[in-house]
């Protein structure tokens, strides 16, 4: 119960403080249109190959997106070195762990909500229950994922550089489950959805239960 | 130390021998395979390499569970030395298989789960031995990397039973299905066992480095720092 009301405390926090400055998501509702952009003059869009091509062109939109998010998750507590102070309180640092996650998960669900509209728009992929629900249930992974690492490299020299290569590779799962899940789902064949997702629950169980053990580890120095 | 040859020289000449034994059986002990020719003879040293990577890979991630646990040093060392050697047998491994792939699928490189799911434990284990580098030495480098050595052990069991959870190019296991004529299988065990031995060496080699390194580390006294009052004649 405790451990709950620290984690949304601290998750309140990191939202309160962007949306007073209003930084990070604007920002990164752009990155994702860009990236449309360049998708499109990337692959050469038309109307023959966009099913087959969207879904890999959100997948990449949203991992670079995620990589951004995460790598400014922990930049305000470096600069401030407030992480130090939040971590002399009593509170668990799984706790404190858990809100900079949901805080920094939450805000590319925002960014997502930007990012599959304009799929639909741009690319005319259709948005369905499966779709959705398959990349918000990788977002659950690659938050915690993401948040870990960023988290390790904010005390590393050349973290911009340590972030992606650390994160990626641990993504791939998800990317790849949610990859089938999205691609089945747009091209209408419904076959695999299902499976798709228990496999991606089974994932963000796994993922949430290693990552909350290992961030005690990360966060205390 | 004093006749002059250490036992870690001794074992590396051992792990040479014992590897041209393994290249003797390889190549004039084992048939030449019916359908494949002479290029099947790589299978060997793959498998047993990428076993051995497995071994160190698992290597690291006990070292690394037993630092976070008991906060050991050695254990540390341990996983610091296997990594490496892992990702030197999963090179063998990667590059091995690509010299196979060529004459047989035409391709060096299909993107099939087990070679992009190999090439992923690859991309882990470099990035453990970065963060080493880039991580302030000591407690923090060693945590870090014991977070990630526990984590990227994940990708191992994926690497392995690729080929049975997805449908892939990539050759099932045939040792275990017995699908191996007995000159070959007598040929793979001995190279098996003989690269085990190769990568317990190197990995022993490897460990007396990184003890080595952290005695010299902690040997360099930083200068003691002077007030330039008191060094510029004091009174």
């Amino acid at each position: 119960m405790r451990t709950i009301s620290i984690a949304l405390a601290v998750a309140r926090k990191d939202l309160t403080s962007e949306w007073r400055t209003r930084e990070l998501v604007p920002a990164l509702a752009q990155f994702v249109v860009l990236a449309l952009v360049i998708a499109n003059f990337g692959f050469q869009f038309d109307s023959h190959n966009a099913p087959a091509i969207a879904p890999g062109v959100l997948w990449m939109a949203l991992v670079f997106a995620g990589l951004v998010a995460f790598g400014r998750a922990f930049a305000a507590e470096r600069e401030q070195a407030s992480l130090e102070a939040m971590l002399l309180t009593p509170a668990a640092p799984a706790a404190i762990f858990a809100g900079k996650a949901l805080a920094a998960g939450l805000m590319l669900v925002i960014c997502e909500a930007v990012l599959l509209p304009a799929l639909a728009l741009f690319f005319g992929a259709p948005l369905s229950f499966d779709v959705i629900s398959a990349v918000l249930l990788a977002t659950v992974g690659m938050a915690v994922l993401g948040c870990l690492f960023a988290a390790m490299v904010a005390r590393v020299r050349a973290r911009e550089l340590l972030l992606p290569l650390l994160t990626l590779p641990l993504w791939i799962p998800f990317i790849v489950v949610g990859g089938q899940a999205v691609q089945s789902a747009m091209s209408g064949s419904g076959g695999g959805t299902g499976q798709a997702t228990s496999l991606l629950i089974d994932l963000d169980i796994l993922f949430v239960v290693l990552t909350s053990l290992a961030a005690r580890f990360v966060l205390d120095d | 130390m004093t006749s002059g040859i250490t036992r870690y020289e001794k074992a590396a000449v051992a792990a040479v021998a014992v590897m041209l034994v393994a290249g003797g059986f390889i190549f004039f002990y084992a048939p030449t395979d019916a359908l494949q020719g002479p290029v099947q003879r790589i299978f060997y040293l793959h498998v047993s390499s990428a076993i051995a990577a497995y071994g160190c890979f698992a290597a690291v991630l006990l070292g690394s569970i037993v630092y976070l646990w008991k906060e050991n040093l050695a254990a540390d060392r341990l996983a610091r030395a296997a990594a490496l050697v892992g990702l030197v047998f999963t090179t063998v491994t990667l590059v091995m298989g690509m010299i196979w792939a060529k004459p047989i699928w035409g391709a060096f490189w299909t993107w099939d789960a087990r070679l992009t799911s190999t090439l992923v434990l690859w991309i882990i284990y470099a990035g453990y031995l970065m963060v080493r580098r880039l991580a302030d030495p000591g407690r923090q480098a060693a945590r870090f990397a014991a977070v990630i050595g526990i984590f990227g052990f994940i990708d191992v069991p994926v690497v392995h039973f690729s080929v049975t959870w997805w449908q892939t190019h990539h050759p099932g296991p045939v040792v275990i299905n017995n699908a191996l004529p007995l000159e070959m299988l007598v040929s793979f065990l001995v190279t098996m066992a003989c690269t085990l031995f190769l990568a317990a060496v190197l990995v022993a080699i490897r460990y007396r480095i990184e003890v080595l390194t952290d005695q010299a580390a902690e040997k360099t006294v930083p200068a003691p720092i002077v007030a330039p009052s008191e060094a510029g004649g004091a009174r």
